[in-house]
């Protein structure tokens, strides 16, 4: 068996419940392997995730549904370095997901 | 970490929104699943760690100066479930491998007690039992004010 992660989607439909993200750009700061990623990418305008952590990254990229790879990119960066090379006025919705 | 509010601030266009994922103060819990039913629940850890609790700091100060308002809260609970629990603990560890705070040995004792008491329920129920981390989390919803 694998790890299940939130299998009653208590989180995802919480979060729906706060943010509209139709049309938005978004950050997820702290996006793991893209668990919650993938759960509302679909109505997002595009997704940016960032995550220092290495390898959870590359298991993002690897299981990225082919239906997001034009609307998520994966970064691996801390956020200040990632902070520092971005330009002012980039996104609507900012998500710390367990990660401040 | 008040920087990195600042600097996601800056980043926002017109009208950007925040969404704070946060563990609430119950901590967690871990508990045996089996047939539906949760047979065994006990608190893992007794208090917030200290990165939560800077967390918490640097959002009420940039709440207090005006940089942000919260427009919304909610909570929710959050279970992550493995057939074993060196399963469950190995995927716990790699999620939380950026944690500054090094784990207090009572903390660490506590977590080594109650992983054995699992192990001995999973042993003895077998088939379907599952172990689960169970969280209580928090979740705000800020937005930023230009």
């Amino acid at each position: 068996m694998t790890i299940r992660s939130d299998p009653e989607e208590n989180e995802i439909r919480t979060l729906l419940d706060l943010v509209d993200f139709s049309g938005k750009h978004v950050l997820e700061i702290g996006c793991g392997d893209g668990r919650l990623t993938w759960r509302y990418a679909e109505a997002a305008a595009h997704v940016t995730g960032i995550e220092p952590f290495e390898e959870a990254i590359r298991r993002a990229n690897a299981n990225q549904p082919d239906t997001l790879r034009d609307k998520v990119a994966f970064h691996h960066s801390a956020f200040e370095d990632f902070a520092a090379a971005r330009e002012s006025e980039t996104f609507d919705v900012a998500i710390l997901s367990w990660s401040l | 970490m008040v920087h990195a509010l600042e600097e996601i601030r800056r980043l926002f266009k017109r009208n950007g929104v925040l969404v704070n994922i946060l563990p609430a103060p119950e901590g967690y819990f871990i508990e045996v699943h089996h047939d539906g039913r949760i047979l065994f629940a006990e608190r893992k850890r007794e208090t917030l760690s200290e990165d939560v609790l800077r967390a918490e700091a640097a959002i009420k100060q940039v709440l207090d100066r005006g940089l942000f308002v919260i427009d919304k809260k909610d909570e929710f609970d959050f279970r992550t479930y493995g057939s074993s629990v060196s399963e469950v603990r190995a995927y716990w560890e790699e999620q939380n491998a950026y944690e500054e705070e090094p784990k207090a040995k009572d903390v660490l004792a506590r977590e080594e007690y109650l992983y054995a008491q699992v192990e001995e329920m999973l042993d003895e129920l077998r088939e379907g039992a599952e172990v689960a981390i169970h969280e209580r989390v928090r979740i705000a919803r800020l937005s930023a004010v230009k």
